[in-house]
């Protein structure tokens, strides 16, 4: 041991030169350019072949899924509720009235989410009736028209601000998407106003006060009337609920 | 990581305890020793102590004198108190970093409150949790700690030292720690001093004081008293001293304070190391020094037994080893003819005036006697104080002749000097009360010494001077009794003149009276039959390619038919002897490298270095004949510069120089004496050389299964690196985490690698070369490759396999969650939409990610369930081995609970973030496990069929690899 120890560094050196590639064995790295191809082909063989097992397996269960629903979807028994336009930070609105390019993005992203919704895009898609569930058995699956019009003021046919401008901002609120899902019910979104304002609707327009230099307002809205779509969860915030604070500046 | 280093680090720890023990000790030892003992006369000491000088103390008075002044023992250093222990085991080591662990999480959990109003528990419960496995994995650990030293505080107590205690008149043999004050003791060489003495009679006596003083050469003591200074004078002797040569009888005197020698302290520091890896460690010890006790060998350390594995040469001393260590007088010669007693007792017996006197001296000129207490059983059964052969020769005349003790009690013994390896001889010189001569000089030992000896020779009662025609007839006789295999003496005597009249104060060290021109009777040969389990455990050595050497002090036809009959010396393989005898030439012409060497010791003393390592390298089968202490030295030293690891079994004292020199002493447990068991580092408790095959097995047996262990235990590494990786790289969600790593590593993984430690010998484990202990390390290149390379990768996969099941039965689909670790970690995207359009909230779909985890985690259970069975075995196939289901069983179940339970308890999915999984989910990993077990059992086929190949295709992790 104590003799290694003493090893020069020189010493040190040639043996590690030694070891990277040794001419008279014609070692590199302690095996020949034969043992080296041979462990090489080895793990090539090896590694390729765990790759076809796992395409296989892979290739199998993708054999097995449903192309229009998904095998499983008790992972999302209830929806949840998203708003728009998506705020940059966290679920606030900053803006100012006087000044539009504080807004424009808000509008920008509200024109685009609602872009799918306009009449021309709709045309394709059935009318349904209203206050009943559409029930279709495939394997041609329609959609329900969504007249625009039902969101009033938010829809940005009348005002293409948004009532940004005016300080009445629209926050749409939606529902998630889930395949399958049947509320039972007549469910709602019931937004609370925390200052106070009510207004049943899923697009939410908040009028603030007019005179005041900085307002801010806090908004909760719900899933309601609907005893399966679950609007109360400890860990999960925005399962058929969501919360958003809205700051205007004069 | 390797045991070897520690013992050199056990000797300076104990040196340095020893110095720190002498600075607290110097105090005490200012105190003057107050004792005069040694200036007393034997009148004045028997007063003293109320005690008869020649019958002892009464058992009565022993039992008193016991309870007055507790047990004769030294008091041991302080041992660590059991909290101490146990206080290591919870914050030593990696224990310390979970609890670092813990306390992190608490704090990120407290730092949490104060920020948020409602903040999430999982750090909390982490915390928790984490601080339950430490607090269960410590007790864990300090139980298995505590068995382990108590199984080596029972090894301590299984070699007790005895001591030969006279009381009542009787010689006792008890334990030391029952010697009380005043005892008579009866010492022999190759005793450990059992307490300090007062000589009253000596004969030769030499002591190793070395110790106590340092000095090593031996000192020589008798009763006379010659120094003022106790530690100076030659009539004491110290406690747990060594008695090298010599025969006395002496007093114990207790109260004598002398400097005591520390105990040695076994190091229990050890560096820290990876948790799991000190269990396995600690189970292995356990399960290995238990095994090997039920097969009576004691191994001293786990390091032991490690060096046991990789021995590669066994130098046997014959005597004891592989024989019954049951001396059976076989043959006779007097008279000028030979007598096989086994067939002649009764007819030669009575008839001749030679066998006469040749029984007196064998009954005389010999030390053995009968422990007392079983008069009962028949002579051939009693046990019996003193050396084989001497035992032999008492029971047969005690058989043939008559009583011994008798005989003793009409010639009282009144000089004597012991057999001993420069002499090889021993003479007794008797006093007779029924004769004209009341001296009569008996000798007996090695023939030719004898013969030295006489001049005249002994034929039907008459005596005859020595001419060559008997000298011829004893060189035949010894020739063909040695031939046989057994042990010769010769027996010769003396009548002393009257001059030697009763009273005359005989001196054996400078010897005062005749000793030449003495009579000679006859020889007695004695056979210790080989045990019937040596041949086979000969041939089991071989197979594994140890070298078995005998080195023996018989004599060289002795030693060769011995080797013979057990196999050292195989069937059909001739010594350059036979090949001359065959040839009809001298045995110098003989090509040495056609003969199995048999080398005689004064040969041995001319030899160069050089030319033993010739005879040691070229010779497959070698019998050193006639050596002396100092020559197995130099073999042993010769073995070792070839680069072995030596294995020197002794039973007597005058081995020790070659027991000090070797790798691995084993010593006898029955015939061994007090010192080669003190410096064995194993001790065959049943005598018995197939013992030592069992503790080779044992050595490739828990090296074999420490690393069967530890490649379980890397082999998960894999898995628990790769989902991070593909995290970061392919921005996958995070197919495995932190909590469900910790559940793997100190978990799930925990029992079935400890279950590898219980792993049974695989049928090849004799087959295999010894280890090298520089070149095989417990973790090499192959190692590594073949559990991080393949099955750690099979692994791996199957665990990515079950995630993206999970994933695309959910929704989304493998190639939709390529990079999609963007949006998914965003707390405030609540809308993310899978492969089918749904939308998704954090929360569902992190509850979404941690099912998978859930899963990664049982699928890493499940595939090294057939890691687990096909680890079970090296090269052999599972299916030969087969398995031991009880315990295999049991780790299965046990690390498929651990996984499950969390999984599917109420309330774990809060504390711990692991979901419950659908039983489909749990078949995933299935084809990967089959594809670890065909692809294991093709390897092992492969090596199996192509054995010692190197192998760079098929690598074998647990391969010893050849030797240089």
């Amino acid at each position: 041991m104590t003799k290694n120890e003493k090893k020069s560094l020189n010493q040190f050196l040639a043996e590690w030169k030694l070891f990277i590639y040794n001419p008279t064995t014609g070692e590199f790295l302690g095996r020949t350019a034969k043992s080296w191809g041979l462990i090489l082909l080895f793990y090539l063989v090896f590694y390729g072949f765990l790759a076809a097992l796992f395409s296989f397996t892979m290739w199998v269960m993708l054999q097995t899924l449903n192309d229009e629903v998904p095998k499983y979807r008790d992972q999302i028994p209830s929806p949840g509720l998203m708003v728009f336009p998506k705020p940059v930070t966290a679920l606030e609105y900053t803006f100012s009235v006087s000044d539009p390019t504080s807004y424009a993005g808000y509008i920008a992203d509200l024109k685009k989410f609602l872009k799918p919704y306009t009449l021309e895009e709709q045309k394709n898609l059935t009318t349904c009736p209203d206050g009943a569930l559409f029930e279709q058995k495939g394997p041609v699956y329609v959609a329900c028209q969504f007249p625009l019009l039902l969101l009033q003021a938010c829809s940005g046919m009348s005002d293409p601000d948004f009532g940004y401008s005016k300080g009445k901002p629209c926050i749409l609120v939606k529902m998630n998407r889930i395949i399958g899902l049947k509320p039972e019910g007549v469910p709602r979104i019931d937004c609370v106003l925390k200052v106070g304002y009510l207004q049943p609707l899923v697009a939410v327009q908040v009028t603030l006060a007019p005179n005041s230099a900085e307002n801010e307002v806090t908004v909760e809205c719900k899933i309601d009337g609907s005893p399966n779509l679950k609007s109360q969860d400890d860990r999960d915030k925005f399962l058929g609920r969501v919360m958003f604070k809205i700051t205007a500046h004069a | 990581w390797s045991w070897g280093g520690r013992k050199g680090q056990g000797l300076n720890l104990a040196r340095k305890n020893e110095e720190e023990k002498k600075e607290r000790e110097t105090e005490e030892l200012k105190k003057e020793v107050v004792m005069d003992d040694h200036k007393l006369t034997l009148e004045e000491l028997s007063t003293k102590y109320s005690v008869n000088l020649t019958t002892g103390h009464s058992h009565q008075r022993a039992k008193e004198i016991l309870i007055q002044d507790g047990p004769n023992t030294l008091t041991r250093p302080p041992t660590t108190p059991e909290w101490v222990k146990f206080c290591k085991q919870l914050f030593g080591g990696f224990s310390l970093l979970l609890w670092t662990g813990a306390i992190l999480c608490f704090v990120a959990h407290g730092i949490q409150i104060y920020f948020h109003e409602e903040p999430a528990k999982d750090n909390l419960y982490l915390s928790v949790v984490l601080a339950v496995v430490v607090v269960i994995t410590s007790c864990l650990s300090y139980y298995q700690e505590a068995k382990s030293s108590k199984i080596m505080e029972s090894f301590k107590d299984m070699v007790p030292q005895q001591a030969l205690v006279i009381r009542e008149g009787e010689k006792t043999q008890i334990n030391v720690q029952d010697v009380g004050l005043g005892d008579l003791v009866e010492i022999k060489g190759g005793d450990r001093i059992p307490a300090d003495l007062r000589l009253i009679s000596a004969r030769g006596c030499k002591v190793d004081n070395s110790s106590l003083t340092g000095e090593s050469a031996p000192q020589s003591r008798s009763t006379d008293f010659t120094h003022e200074n106790p530690l100076e004078t030659r009539n004491i002797g110290f406690f747990s001293t060594d008695c090298v040569e010599g025969k006395y009888r002496t007093i114990s005197n207790l109260d004598m304070a002398v400097a005591q020698t520390p105990l040695f302290g076994v190091s229990s520091s050890r560096e820290p190391k990876l948790f799991l890896w000190q269990c396995m460690e600690g189970v292995c010890l356990a399960l290995t020094t238990k095994r090997m006790a039920r097969k009576n060998c004691l191994a001293k350390d786990l390091e032991a037994v490690e060096t046991l594995g990789s021995t590669s040469i066994i130098c046997l001393d014959k005597t004891g080893t592989f024989t019954q260590n049951c001396m059976t007088v076989a043959h006779m010669w007097f008279d000028l003819r030979e007598n096989d007693e086994s067939r002649q007792r009764k007819t030669f017996a009575n008839n001749s005036d030679t066998w006469f006197i040749l029984a007196q001296i064998s009954g005389l000129c010999n030390r053995a006697d009968f422990k007392p207490n079983q008069e009962t059983l028949p002579s051939a059964k009693r046990a019996t104080t003193g050396d084989a052969s001497e035992s032999a020769l008492l029971k047969f005349i005690e058989q043939s002749y008559s009583s011994v003790a008798e005989m003793r009690k009409k010639n009282p013994t009144v000089a004597e000097i012991p057999f001993n390896s420069t002499n090889e001889y021993q003479m007794s010189i008797h006093f007779r009360e029924d004769s004209s001569q009341t001296h009569v000089l008996m000798m007996k030992g090695a023939p030719e010494r004898i013969l030295e000896f006489c001049s005249t020779f002994l034929l039907h009662g008459q005596e005859y001077s020595m001419d060559n025609e008997l000298k011829e007839a004893f060189q035949n006789a010894c020739l063909e009794l040695g031939g046989l295999g057994e042990r010769v003496l010769g027996f010769c005597f003396l009548n002393l003149p009257s001059s030697f009249s009763k009273g005359f104060p005989f001196n054996t060290d400078e010897i005062n009276f005749p000793m030449d021109n003495l009579c000679f009777v006859g020889l007695v040969s004695m056979i210790d039959p080989p045990q019937t389990t040596v041949p086979d455990a000969v041939n089991r050595c071989r197979s594994a390619e140890i070298k078995v050497i005998m080195v023996t002090g018989d004599h060289p036809i002795t030693a060769k038919a011995i080797a013979k009959r057990v196999g050292i010396i195989s069937e059909n393989t001739e010594t350059a002897e036979d090949i001359a005898a065959r040839l009809r030439i001298p045995v110098s012409k003989v090509n040495p490298s056609d003969a199995k060497a048999i080398v005689h010791g004064s040969e041995l003393k001319d030899l160069h270095s050089e030319q033993l390592d010739q005879i040691l390298r070229n010779h497959a089968e070698i019998v050193f004949a006639r050596t002396s202490p100092q020559q197995k030295l130099i073999i042993v030293e010769g073995c070792q510069r070839l680069g072995a690891i030596v294995a020197v079994t002794g039973d007597g004292v005058n081995n020790s120089p070659a027991l000090k020199k070797a790798d691995i002493v084993i010593a006898m447990g029955i015939s061994g004496s007090d010192v080669s068991k003190q410096a064995a580092d194993m001790i065959l408790l049943d005598d018995n050389f197939a013992s030592i095959v069992t503790g080779v097995e044992e050595g490739h047996l828990i090296f074999d299964n420490l690393k069967k262990s530890i490649m379980y235990t890397l082999t998960s590494n894999i898995p628990e690196i790769a989902p991070f990786l593909l995290f970061v790289v392919l921005g996958i969600p995070l197919p495995l985490g932190i909590i469900t790593i910790l559940c793997i590593d100190l978990g799930t993984d925990m029992v079935p690698a400890i279950s590898l430690a219980y792993e049974s010998a695989e049928s090849d484990i004799m087959k295999r070369r010894p280890r090298n202990p520089k070149m095989d390390k417990l973790v090499n290149h192959r190692l590594i490759a073949m559990a991080y390379g393949q099955i750690g990768m099979i692994q791996a996969v199957a665990g990515f396999f079950t995630y993206f099941v999970i994933m695309a039965e959910n929704g989304f689909r493998p190639i939709d969650l390529l990079g999609i670790c963007l949006y998914w970690e965003d707390k405030f995207l609540n809308d993310l939409e899978d492969s089918y359009g749904q939308q998704w909230t954090y929360e569902r779909r992190k509850v979404v990610e941690f099912t998978c985890q859930t899963a990664f985690c049982v699928t890493i259970v499940l595939v090294q369930w057939a890691h687990l069975i096909v680890s079970k075995t090296c090269r052999n196939s599972v299916f030969q081995q087969g398995v031991r289901y009880k315990i295999l069983i049991f780790a299965i179940l046990e690390e498929t609970f651990l996984a499950a339970f969390p999984s599917y308890t109420p309330g774990t999915d809060v504390a711990l973030r692991m979901y419950p999984l659908k039983i489909s989910w749990w078949f995933c990993a299935i084809p990967y496990s089959i594809l670890i077990f065909v692809y294991d059992e093709i390897r092992k086929l492969l090596i199996r069929q192509r054995p010692g190949g190197k192998a760079s295709l098929g690598p074998a992790p647990t391969e010893w690899s050849p030797a240089p």
